[in-house]
């Protein structure tokens, strides 16, 4: 029996479908079988993140109405062995599925696969509430924003309503420079205001926009930092002790330094 | 009776913190164990005491009681209102993570004051 995990943060752009694409991809690349369930309905975009878009047939509303069976439209990744995604719909809305058949359909995966990785859509709505009716756990993740951090702890409030307590989190877009000129709010402030365990911090990063652009996730560029932020993080969900990264920039001193074999 | 002057009757227990989005409405005193994020707020009818941190709005005396107050580890609410009341907090006053003391928000000759709380509720009427 698998485990299945909402990924939600209540304000929308602050890398939801990012984070579900690369710690999916991170997760099966370790060998797990993994589903990413997109719930985004009438906005989907985990496929394009993953570059499979060309690829659906059958959709999430599909096997919920039961035009199709469940195998059917889950579509396997073109990279990954143990990767499968169930798209949403894009011509149909969020009251196109019930929190119920959700819930159905979730433990109907669970049986199938050893992660579900649910996609949540922005908002508070039914479509919250339908990607959070089958999960077991949450994940919040969130910018240094004050906006994305006010969210985030009404999005906390809310998963407790329904159940689920104790989720972790997601710092997004961190910029260590910025923080430490006090420009940005730091790891710590935010962890003081919403008071739950933080799962892992995603460095700024500008590959981020070229792999996601290219549907392909960052976890497979060996030198992208927030690629390895993200397949930290996957360790720690399978329950590896796994240290916070330095996210100090290289500079080009040290660069320098590391290339002639000084030790910092 | 050893209620004193501050308190009314009944008293709502809440033993978590208030997120966001979260609303406590209650004819009486409020005490609540942790923090009133930005975003939540507390309207009680008596007085509001948070062993945490206030960052929301907090509204004490909220039927007209004017001797309510409020007492919290650390005050930093984005509105504090006792009875007819409302005052937000001054813009230039920086309040770091170190520099902090409990503190009590009371009606004092018609105004509302803040004062740093030391433990005895009763000298801050003389």
């Amino acid at each position: 029996m698998g485990e299945a995990i909402v990924i939600t943060s209540g304000k929308g752009g602050v890398g939801k479908t990012t984070t579900t694409a690369n710690l999916g991809t991170a997760l099966a690349m370790m060998g797990q079988k993994v589903v990413l369930v997109d719930t985004d309905i009438g906005l989907r975009n985990l496929d394009v993140v993953l570059g499979l878009e060309n690829r659906i047939v059958y959709d999430l509303v599909d096997v919920v109405h039961g035009n199709c069976r469940l195998k059917q439209a889950l579509i396997k990744d073109k990279r990954l062995e143990g990767l499968y995604l169930l798209p949403a719909a894009q011509t149909k809305d969020k009251t196109a599925v019930s929190p119920e058949q959700m819930r159905n359909l979730v433990s109907e995966l669970k049986k199938e696969f050893d992660y579900v990785l649910i996609d949540c859509p922005a908002g508070i709505e039914q479509g919250f509430k339908n990607a959070v009716a089958g999960a077991d756990r949450g994940i919040v993740v969130t910018t240094p924003e004050v906006s994305a951090v006010r969210d985030a702890d009404r999005i906390i409030g809310l998963l407790e309503a329904e159940g689920i307590t104790n989720p972790r989190l997601i710092i997004n877009r961190i910029r260590p420079k910025m923080v430490r000129t006090g420009d940005m709010m730091g790891i710590e402030d935010i962890i003081e205001i919403l008071a739950i365990d933080l799962l892992g911090v995603i460095p700024d990063d500008e590959t981020i926009i070229v792999t996601t652009n290219k549907g392909e996730p960052a976890v497979y560029d060996q030198n992208s930092r927030a690629g390895q932020a993200f397949r930290n993080i996957a360790r720690r969900i399978m329950g590896e002790e796994v240290p916070l990264m330095n996210l100090e920039e290289e500079g080009f001193l040290s660069k320098f330094k590391k290339f002639f074999g000084f030790n910092r | 009776m050893l209620r004193g002057e501050f308190f009314l009757e009944n008293t709502l227990l809440i033993d978590k913190t208030l997120r966001s989005g979260q609303k406590v409405n209650f004819a009486g005193n409020v005490v609540i164990l942790g923090d009133i994020n930005p975003g939540a707020e507390v309207v009680a009818a008596g007085s509001i005491i948070v062993l945490g941190t206030v960052r929301g709005v907090v509204h004490a005396g909220a039927d007209g009681f004017k001797k309510a107050v409020v007492l919290a580890f650390r005050l930093l609410p984005t509105q504090l209102r006792i009875a007819d009341h409302i005052t937000r907090p001054p813009e230039d006053e920086e309040i770091t993570k170190d520099n902090f003391s409990p503190e009590i928000a009371l009606i004092k000759d018609g105004m509302v004051v803040i004062e740093s709380y030391e433990g005895n509720l009763g000298k801050l009427l003389k």
